[in-house]
C-alpha cells in the first residue's frame, strides 16, 4: 500500500451567484462543522467570527433599478503571485503559523503555533482571518455537541477557512486503508458545500478534469499573458475571481450571467472594463 | 558550617548563576507557552466513534431529511440527507443549527408550575395529576367545550392525539397558528370545496408568477423551493415577483414588479380581466367554473381594466398586459400566492385571486402547475367513544373559526369563555399581531398549559408547563405541510436520549387522558405514545420506519376539480392597513430569522446582517426618497396605531418609496441572551385588521409614521 | 540628599523636588501598568481593534518611536564610524533616547500580540520570508547593542565609576564602541528597513505595495532613509526640551547645528525619493492594480489629500529647506519648528503606513474602517512616554550625559542655587 502523492491536488471552489440566495445555510454549517463560538452580540461584523461570511452587493442604482447578489467568502486559498504557494498571509507570517499546502493548495493555519500578531490579517485583502478576542465560551451544556475533528481555538490566535482539511485527511485515510492511490470527487466536499440548499457551490480539485469544478472553471494553467503574476484564470467568461488582478491567484472562483456583478469582482479604472469584459473573465495587465 | 553572610551570598549568586545557565529558564518559557495551548477553560472535545443516524427536522413545516453525525452518544454536526425527498441534501441554516436548541439555555429543564410570578419546579406525576384535576373540575361545571387547545397545525399524530383528546373530553375548541398550509386549505375550501389542499408545482413550471412569494425566503418547504430555484435557468423557466420590496426572491427573479402593497388581489383580478378580453384562457377550464363566472367576468371588466388596475397598484398598465400574456402562453405557468413566507396575515381575496389566475390557465392538476387534491390522511386513529357529556360539548359552535377570533372573544367577553388552555408547538403570545391584547387574553384564561420545550413568550404565561422533547429528542411522523407538490411524511427519531426531564408532548396527552379515566381513558388505550404512533400510522409505519419517510402522493392528481368563484363575484372589499398616517409598515421575512414561536438559534442570529440588527436595535429599511432628512445608520421613531418603536434607519435603494419594512423574528425575550433582547417584535406593532366574508386577519402592514429621534 | 550620586559639579534641583517630579510620572506609568496587565489577563478585547483593524494606535506608537529613535544608530554612526568628533557630546543622549524608544517599541510588542508567553515563537519557529522575523531578530539584537552602548554611560556614575573594575569597564567599552556602533548601525539598516517591508510586501494591499530592489519594496529603503533623516531631529527636541526644563544649556550651538544640518540634508534626499516614490505608485503602481489616487483619500470621514500634504509638503518639504539653510537653521525658533514638523512628518508617515492602510477598502463592495482606540491602548500607548521622562530624569540627575554642561553653566552658580 503506498499513498498517492505524485500528484498534487489543487482544491478549490466555484461559486453560482446566481444561484446563491444569501440563506446563510453555508455560514451556520461551516461554524457547527469547525466549532466556531458565538458569543452575546454579534452584531459588529468586524468582531464576529464567521470563516464563511456572505456579502451583500448591490448594483448601486436606485429604485425600481435596484439589484441585489449574495456573494459567499469562504478563505481564498491564495495560491499568491505566480500561484508558486506565496499567499499572502502565509508570506508574512513570521512563525509559520499558516502555511501552504503543495500537495492540495489549501492554506492552513495552527492556532497552537500562531502568537496573535495579527500581521497576516493585515495582509489579506478578503477579511477572510478572524481574531479570537475573547476565549470561546459556550453556554452550560453546549459544549456537548462539540466535534473532536477539530480543535476550539483559544483567546489571542487567528483562525479562518481550511476547507474543512479534517474531511480530506479522513477522506484521505479511508483510500489510504481500502489501499486506493486517491480519493473521489464525492469523498471531499466541504461542510459549506453539502450545506448549500441551492447547490451554488461546486468543491474539487482544479487539477483533475474530471471534476466538476474543473470542468466548469476551465482553468487556463499558463500565467496570463497580459499579467504574468495571475495564474489559472478561468477560461469560462462567466466565471471570475475576487481581485484577481492583484496576483493573490485565489482558488475559489465565482459564476455569474450578470456583467455587473462580475465587475464587482475586482477594481477598474475608468473605461478598462468594457475592453477586457470579455477576455475571460477580467484581468489587466500590472505590468 | 557557619552561614555568615558573605557565603549566604556567594551561595545565593551561584544559585541564581546555576539556575541561569541550567535548562530550567528554558523549560519554563517552554511549558508556558504549552500551557497557554492548554487552557482549562478552553473546552477539548471528547472523541470516539464516529456514526451517522437519520431524522427529519420538524422546526419549520419543510420537513427536510437529516442527517446527524454523532460521536459515541453525542450528536456534532446535522446536514441535509441526501436523496430524501423534500431535500435532497442540502438543508437550511435553523435545521444545521438544531443541535443549539437542544442545550438551549432557555429549555425548560423539568415541568413547571406557576407560584404567584414564578415558576416552581414540580415531578411529571404531580404535575399531570394537576392538570387532570382541573379538567375534572372544568367537565363537572358541565362546560367541556371551555377546553382549548392552540397547536401549530391539525396534521400529524401528536395534533391527532389533542384532538381526540379535546373531542373526547367534549370541545370543539381546536385552533392552529396561521400557516400557509392552513391558507392552502382556506383557499382551496373557497375555490374547490372542504377538505381540499393546493399544491405547487415549482420545480417543474416554466413561468413562475409570485406575488410576493418568497420562494427562497422561506416559503413554503424551504429547501425544496431553493432548489427549484436553483434550477430554474437550466429549466429555462421565469420567475416574476410581484413585490414592493426587493426581497432576495425579487432580486434573484427574472423580474421584479415593485407593487404597492395590500394590491395584490388587486393586480391579480387586473391580469385575470386582460386574460379574460384577450381570450387567453382556456375554453376547456372554464367549463369547470362554478358560482358566477359570468358575473366575475363582468366585475373585473368593469373594475380591474389595465389602467384601472395600474392606477390602483402602481403597476404599469402595459406590464400588466405584458404578464397576463406571458402567463397565460407559458407552457407550465402557474401563480404562486402566500407573501413571504405565507404564513403571516393574507386576506382570502388576494389568495383566491390568485389562484383563479391558475385555473383560467387550467394549469391545476397539470405537470408544473397547482396540484388540487384532498387532504392527505395517512393516520388512522380509531373511532372516539364518547360520553354524553363529550357529545353535548363537542357539537357546541366554536368560539371562532380562527385563533385571532378565539382571542377576540377573550378578551371582549366578561365571562370566561376558556377555562382552560393548552398550548403546544405554538407561540400566540409572540406571533399573532397584536401581541399586547393576545397576552391580555391568555392572562385571562384561568388555567393555561404549555407544552413547550423552551420558556417562551406564551409559556411564560402559562400556569404550568409540561416541557417537550426537541425534535432530536422524540419520535414523530413530520407529515410536510408545505404546498409541495408530493406529499411526505418524514419520521423524527430521538437521536440523543432526552437532556433533561422532558416528556414526549404525546406521552403527556396519554397520561392526563388516562387520569381523567372513564370514556376519555378509554380512547387512550396505548401505553406509549411510541406505540400508539405505530398503531395509527399502521399503512405506512413499515416504509416511515425503514426509509425514514412515506411518500403520499406525487405527481399531478388525476382528474379536473371544479371552481366556484362565489366568493370573489361579489368583489369583496380589499383590506386597507390601518391607520390614518402616511407611510405603511410591512413586516419582512429574513431566512436567516424565525416568525414562528421558537427563536432563531444563536449561530442564526450571528449570521444577521448588521443592517438588520445593531446591537438590541432593530434596523428598518427606507428608501431614501422617503427618509427625508433621516440619515442612514441614524435613529427614527416609528408611530403606528398599535403603539411607538425607535428603530435604527437602513436607507435602502430596493424599497418601495412610501413603505418601511421591519423585519419579523426579533424582539423575543427568552432567556437566552444570545438570541434575546435583540430589537422588536413587529407583531406589537401592528393590530389585527378582519377580513369579513372570511374571518381572516388580513393586516398585510399598518400605517405609520417616523421622525427623527 | 542624593548628593553622592549626582555627578561632580553639576547641580540638581533639590531631592523632593524631584522626587515630586517623579511620583507625578509614576503614577501616569501606574495607569499605563494597569492597562498592560488588563491586556495581558483578559486579551486584546480590552482594546478597540477588530478584524478590519489588527493594528491600531500602540502599533503606529511602535513604528513612531522605532523611527525617531533612529537618532542612535545615526548619531553612532556619524560619531564612530565617519568619526564626527563634535557629536560625542551628544552621542550619549542620542543613545540614551534610542534605548527609551526601543525598549518601548519591545514592551509595546509585548502587549500588543494576542499570544504574549509564544512570543519567542517568532524566533524558534522563524519564517525567513517574513518582514516581521527580520524585524524581530534586528530589533532585539539592536537593543541588545544599544544596551551596551549604554552600559559605559550608567559606570561613570559617581559612585560607580570609583568601584575600579566598573571604572576600567567603562574605558574599555568606550574603546571598542565603534564595534557595536557599527554592528547598531548595521542591525538598524535592516529593521528599519524591514519595518517599511511590513508595509511594502503587502500585495494584497494596493495603498501599501510598493515594487522595489530584489526582495526589497522601496519602502524599506524609505524607512530606513526616514529614521535616519528624522531620528536627529527627535534627539535634537528632546534635547531641547530637557534645556527648558531643567533651565540650562546642555549642549553648545555647534554641536546643535551640525547635527541638524546633517537632518536637514537627509530630509531633503529622503523627501525628494518619498515624492518620486509616491509619484510612482499613485501613477503607476496603484492604477495597475485598478486602484485612482483619489480612492485611498476620498469616500470616508478622515483621510483626506491633507494627510498626504501634510506629510510630504508641511513635514517634509518645509522642514528640510528650514535645515539646509544656514540663514533658517541657525534661527533658533525657525530651528525649533523644523524639528517639530520633522518629528511629526516621520510619525504621520508611520501612521499613514500602518493605520491607513488598515482602514482602505480594496473589494469593490468593501467599505472604509475607522476606528478610535480604547483608553486601555491610549494608556498603555502613553505608558513608554512617562517611563522615557523617568528614565531621562534619573539619567539626567545622576549621570554624565551632557559632556559640555560644566562648561556652559559655570558662570552663574547663584542664578542656579533656587
Ligand atoms: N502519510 C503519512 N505519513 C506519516 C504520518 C501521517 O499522518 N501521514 N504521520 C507521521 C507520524 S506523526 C509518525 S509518528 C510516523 C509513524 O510512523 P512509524 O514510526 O513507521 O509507525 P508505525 O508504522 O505505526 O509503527 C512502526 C512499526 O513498529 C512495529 N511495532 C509495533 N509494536 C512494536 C514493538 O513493541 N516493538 C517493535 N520492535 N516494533 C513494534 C509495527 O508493527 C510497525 O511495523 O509516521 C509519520 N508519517
Ligand atoms: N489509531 C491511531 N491513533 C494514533 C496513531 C495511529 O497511528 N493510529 N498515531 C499517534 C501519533 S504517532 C500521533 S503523532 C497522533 C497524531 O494525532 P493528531 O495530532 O490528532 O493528528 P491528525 O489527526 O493528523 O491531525 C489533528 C488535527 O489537526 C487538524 N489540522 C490539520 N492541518 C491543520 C492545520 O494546518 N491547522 C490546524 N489548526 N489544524 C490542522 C486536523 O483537521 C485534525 O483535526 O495520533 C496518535 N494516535
Ligand atoms: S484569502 Fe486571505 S487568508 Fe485566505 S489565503 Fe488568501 S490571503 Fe490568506
Ligand atoms: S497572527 Fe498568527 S498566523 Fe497570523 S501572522 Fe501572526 S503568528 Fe502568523
Ligand atoms: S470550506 Fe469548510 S472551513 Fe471553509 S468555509 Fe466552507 S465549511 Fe467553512
Ligand atoms: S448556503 Fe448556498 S445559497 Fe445559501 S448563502 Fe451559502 S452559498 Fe448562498
Ligand atoms: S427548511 Fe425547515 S425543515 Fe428544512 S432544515 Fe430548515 S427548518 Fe428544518
Amino acid at each position: 500500500m503506498k499513498q498517492n502523492n505524485n500528484k498534487a491536488h489543487k482544491f478549490g471552489m466555484v461559486i453560482d451567484l446566481d444561484k446563491c440566495t444569501g440563506c446563510g445555510s453555508c455560514m451556520v454549517s461551516c461554524m457547527s462543522e469547525n466549532n466556531v463560538p458565538f458569543k452575546e452580540d454579534e452584531s459588529n461584523k468586524k468582531d464576529s467570527i464567521t470563516w464563511m461570511s456572505v456579502y451583500k452587493l448591490t448594483n448601486g442604482k436606485s429604485f425600481p433599478d435596484t439589484q441585489i447578489v449574495y456573494m459567499p467568502r469562504p478563505c481564498q486559498h491564495c495560491g499568491g503571485k505566480g500561484d508558486h504557494g506565496h499567499s499572502p498571509c502565509v508570506s508574512v507570517c513570521p512563525a509559520v503559523a499558516t502555511d501552504y499546502g503543495y500537495d492540495t493548495g489549501i492554506v492552513s493555519q495552527i492556532y497552537t503555533r500562531c502568537f496573535g500578531c495579527r500581521y497576516c490579517m493585515g495582509a489579506c485583502p478578503y477579511h477572510a482571518r478572524y481574531f479570537n478576542w475573547w476565549d470561546p465560551k459556550w453556554p452550560e451544556g453546549m459544549e456537548n455537541y462539540l466535534s473532536p475533528d477539530v480543535s476550539p481555538r483559544m483567546r489571542g490566535v487567528v483562525e479562518k477557512c481550511s476547507f474543512c482539511y479534517h474531511r480530506y485527511q479522513a477522506a484521505r485515510d479511508i483510500a489510504y486503508y481500502e489501499g486506493r492511490d486517491d480519493i473521489e470527487e464525492h469523498e471531499y466536499q466541504t461542510a459549506c458545500t453539502t450545506a448549500c440548499p441551492a447547490g451554488a457551490i461546486v468543491f474539487g480539485d482544479l487539477n483533475n478534469p474530471a471534476h466538476q469544478v474543473h470542468q466548469i472553471v476551465k482553468p487556463d494553467p499558463h500565467p496570463d499573458p497580459r499579467n504574468k503574476h495571475v495564474v489559472g484564470k478561468s477560461r469560462n467568461p462567466k466565471v471570475f475571481r475576487l481581485l484577481e488582478r492583484l496576483g493573490t491567484n485565489p482558488k475559489i472562483y465565482y459564476l455569474s450571467e450578470r456583467e455587473w456583478v462580475r465587475k464587482a469582482g475586482d477594481n477598474y479604472l475608468d473605461g478598462e472594463w468594457d475592453k477586457i469584459k470579455n477576455y475571460h473573465g477580467a484581468t489587466l495587465s500590472n505590468d | 558550617m557557619k552561614v555568615d553572610r558573605r557565603s549566604f551570598l556567594g551561595l545565593g549568586l551561584g544559585a541564581v548563576a546555576g539556575v541561569a545557565v541550567s535548562p530550567v529558564g528554558i523549560k519554563l518559557t517552554d511549558d508556558s507557552s504549552i500551557w497557554t495551548q492548554n487552557w482549562p477553560w478552553t473546552p477539548v472535545p471528547i472523541d470516539g466513534e464516529v456514526t451517522y443516524e437519520n431524522s427529519v427536522c420538524s422546526l419549520c413545516p419543510g420537513s427536510c431529511g437529516l442527517s446527524i453525525r454523532k460521536i459515541d452518544d453525542r450528536p456534532v454536526k446535522i446536514e441535509g440527507l441526501a436523496e430524501h425527498p423534500v431535500n435532497d441534501g442540502g438543508a437550511c441554516l435553523h435545521g444545521i443549527a438544531g443541535l443549539q436548541y437542544l442545550y438551549d439555555p432557555a429549555r425548560v429543564k423539568t415541568p413547571l408550575k406557576k407560584n404567584g410570578d414564578k415558576f416552581e419546579k414540580i415531578s411529571w406525576d404531580d404535575a399531570i395529576a394537576l392538570v387532570a384535576g382541573k379538567l375534572v373540575d372544568i367537565r363537572k361545571s358541565g362546560s367541556p367545550e371551555k377546553l382549548a387547545c392552540i397547536a401549530d397545525k391539525e396534521q400529524g399524530s401528536v395534533s391527532g392525539l389533542f384532538q381526540r383528546l379535546l373531542k373526547t373530553f367534549g370541545s370543539p375548541n381546536f385552533y392552529t397558528m396561521p400557516s400557509l398550509e392552513s391558507y392552502l386549505e382556506v383557499t382551496a375550501e373557497a375555490l374547490h370545496g372542504e377538505g381540499m389542499t393546493i399544491g405547487f408545482d415549482l420545480e417543474n413550471s416554466d413561468f413562475v408568477l409570485s406575488f410576493g412569494a418568497g420562494i427562497i425566503e422561506g416559503w413554503g418547504s424551504p429547501v425544496n423551493c431553493f432548489k427549484a430555484n436553483a434550477s430554474r435557468r437550466a429549466r429555462h423557466a421565469k420567475l416574476y415577483q410581484i413585490e414592493s420590496r426587493l426581497s432576495n426572491t425579487a432580486a434573484n427573479a427574472d423580474k421584479w414588479i415593485p407593487i404597492k402593497p395590500g394590491t395584490e388581489a388587486d393586480l391579480a383580478l387586473g391580469i385575470c380581466a386582460v386574460i379574460l378580453k384577450n381570450n387567453l384562457f382556456n375554453g376547456g377550464a372554464t367549463a369547470n367554473f362554478r358560482g358566477g363566472f359570468n358575473k366575475l367576468a363582468i366585475m373585473i371588466q368593469k373594475d380591474y381594466a389595465p389602467s384601472k388596475t395600474a392606477e390602483i397598484t402602481g403597476v404599469k398598465a402595459s406590464d400588466i398586459e405584458k404578464i397576463a400574456t406571458l402567463f397565460a402562453k407559458a407552457k407550465m405557468p402557474v401563480a404562486v400566492f402566500g407573501k413571504g413566507r405565507g404564513d403571516g396575515a393574507q386576506s382570502l381575496k388576494e389568495l383566491a385571486a390568485v389562484h383563479t389566475l391558475n385555473c383560467l390557465v387550467d394549469n391545476i392538476n397539470k405537470e408544473g402547475g397547482a396540484f388540487v387534491q384532498p387532504q392527505s390522511e395517512y393516520l388512522e386513529f380509531p373511532d372516539e367513544s364518547m360520553d354524553s357529556i363529550a357529545d353535548a360539548g363537542f357539537s357546541k359552535n366554536k368560539a371562532g373559526r380562527y385563533v385571532n377570533q378565539l382571542i377576540e372573544k377573550v378578551n371582549e367577553s366578561s365571562k370566561p369563555v376558556v377555562e382552560a388552555l393548552f398550548v403546544y408547538n405554538a407561540n400566540p403570545c409572540y406571533s399573532l399581531h397584536d401581541s399586547k391584547s393576545v397576552k391580555q387574553a391568555i392572562g385571562k384564561i384561568p388555567f393555561v398549559v404549555s407544552f413547550s420545550s423552551f420558556l417562551d413568550e406564551t409559556a411564560k404565561e402559562a400556569d404550568i408547563i409540561l416541557p417537550s422533547h426537541t425534535f432530536l429528542e422524540r419520535l414523530e411522523d413530520v407529515p410536510s405541510c408545505a404546498g409541495l407538490a408530493k406529499s411526505v411524511v418524514g419520521l423524527t427519531k430521538p437521536v440523543i436520549d432526552p437532556v433533561f426531564d422532558t416528556k414526549h408532548a404525546g406521552d403527556a396527552v396519554i397520561l392526563i387522558a388516562k387520569a381523567l379515566e372513564g370514556s376519555i381513558a378509554q380512547n387512550f388505550e396505548w401505553e406509549t405514545y411510541d406505540e400508539c404512533l405505530e398503531s395509527v400510522a399502521g399503512g405506512i409505519w413499515d416504509s416511515l420506519s425503514e426509509d425514514g419517510y412515506a411518500i403520499i402522493s406525487e405527481g399531478a392528481p388525476s382528474g379536473s376539480v371544479a371552481v366556484n368563484v362565489s366568493f370573489l363575484a361579489d368583489n369583496p372589499a380589499t383590506i386597507q392597513a390601518q391607520g390614518d398616517y402616511e407611510l405603511t409598515l410591512i413586516p419582512i421575512d429574513n431566512m436567516r430569522l424565525i416568525n414562528a414561536g421558537i427563536a432563531a438559534s444563536p449561530f442564526a442570529i450571528k449570521t444577521v446582517s448588521d443592517k438588520v440588527l445593531k446591537g438590541s436595535d432593530i434596523v428598518v429599511e427606507i428608501n431614501p426618497l422617503t427618509a427625508k432628512g433621516l440619515k442612514d445608520r441614524g435613529y427614527a421613531t416609528l408611530t403606528t396605531p398599535m403603539g411607538t418603536a425607535r428603530v435604527m434607519i437602513n436607507l435602502n435603494e430596493g424599497m418601495m418609496p412610501g413603505i418601511i419594512g421591519m423585519v419579523e423574528g426579533l424582539g423575543h425575550t427568552f432567556d437566552n441572551k444570545y438570541v434575546s433582547n435583540k430589537g422588536i417584535n413587529v407583531n406589537d406593532l401592528i393590530g389585527p385588521v378582519i377580513e369579513s366574508g372570511s374571518g381572516l386577519d388580513a393586516a398585510f402592514g399598518i400605517k405609520v409614521k417616523i421622525s427623527k429621534a | 540628599m542624593d548628593s553622592a550620586l549626582i555627578p561632580e559639579g553639576a547641580k540638581r534641583c533639590s531631592f523632593p523636588k524631584f522626587a515630586i517630579g517623579i511620583a507625578i510620572v509614576s503614577a501616569v506609568v501606574l495607569w499605563g501598568v494597569f492597562a498592560m496587565f488588563l491586556c495581558w489577563f483578559k486579551g486584546l478585547n480590552q482594546t478597540n481593534m477588530n478584524d478590519y483593524y489588527g493594528f491600531a494606535l500602540w502599533i503606529w506608537a511602535d513604528l513612531a518611536v522605532i523611527a525617531v529613535g533612529g537618532g542612535a544608530f545615526f548619531t553612532g554612526l556619524l560619531r564612530y564610524i565617519f568619526k564626527i568628533d563634535e557629536l560625542k557630546n551628544i552621542i550619549n543622549f542620542a543613545v540614551i533616547i534610542g534605548f527609551i524608544c526601543y525598549s518601548s517599541a519591545l514592551l509595546i510588542l509585548a502587549i500588543d500580540i494576542g499570544q504574549p508567553l509564544r512570543g519567542w515563537f517568532i524566533f524558534w519557529h522563524a519564517n525567513v520570508h517574513s518582514m516581521l522575523t527580520e524585524v524581530a531578530f534586528c530589533l532585539s539584537a539592536y537593543f541588545a547593542v544599544l544596551t551596551i552602548e549604554f552600559i559605559p554611560n550608567i559606570l561613570e556614575n559617581r559612585q560607580a565609576n570609583k568601584v575600579p573594575f566598573f571604572h576600567h569597564l567603562a574605558h574599555n567599552m568606550h574603546g571598542v564602541m565603534a564595534v557595536f556602533a557599527a554592528t547598531g548601525a548595521f542591525l538598524s539598516f535592516f529593521h528599519q528597513g524591514s519595518l517599511g517591508g511590513v508595509a511594502g510586501v503587502l500585495y494584497g494591499r494596493p495603498f501599501a505595495v510598493r515594487e522595489g530592489l530584489l526582495i526589497w519594496p522601496w519602502t524599506f529603503f524609505l524607512f530606513t532613509w526616514s529614521a535616519a533623516a528624522f531620528g536627529p531631529c527627535f534627539t535634537l527636541l528632546v534635547t531641547k526640551i530637557t534645556e527648558t526644563v531643567t533651565g540650562k544649556k546642555l549642549v553648545k550651538d555647534n554641536v546643535v547645528h551640525l547635527l541638524a544640518k546633517i537632518s536637514g540634508w537627509m530630509i531633503v534626499t529622503y523627501i525628494i525619493a518619498k515624492i518620486i516614490d509616491t509619484i510612482y505608485w499613485a501613477l503607476v503602481t496603484a492604477p495597475s492594480l485598478g486602484f485612482t489616487l483619489s480612492h485611498f483619500y476620498s469616500n470616508n470621514g478622515f483621510y483626506g489629500y491633507w494627510i498626504l500634504i501634510t506629510e510630504i509638503v508641511l513635514c517634509g518639504v518645509v522642514p528640510g529647506a528650514i535645515l539646509i539653510m544656514k540663514s533658517t537653521r541657525e534661527n533658533p525658533r525657525l530651528r525649533l519648528i523644523a524639528i517639530i514638523l520633522g518629528v511629526i512628518g516621520v510619525c504621520l508617515n508611520r501612521w499613514v503606513m500602518v493605520l491607513q492602510i488598515m482602514a482602505v477598502p480594496v473589494m469593490s463592495f468593501d467599505t472604509w474602517a475607522l476606528y478610535f482606540p480604547s483608553w486601555q491602548e491610549i494608556a498603555t500607548t502613553i505608558l513608554p512616554v512617562a517611563y522615557g521622562i523617568i528614565l531621562i530624569a534619573v539619567a539626567y540627575r545622576y549621570l554624565p550625559v551632557f559632556p559640555q554642561e560644566q562648561e556652559l553653566n559655570t558662570i552663574e552658580p547663584v542664578a542656579e542655587a533656587e
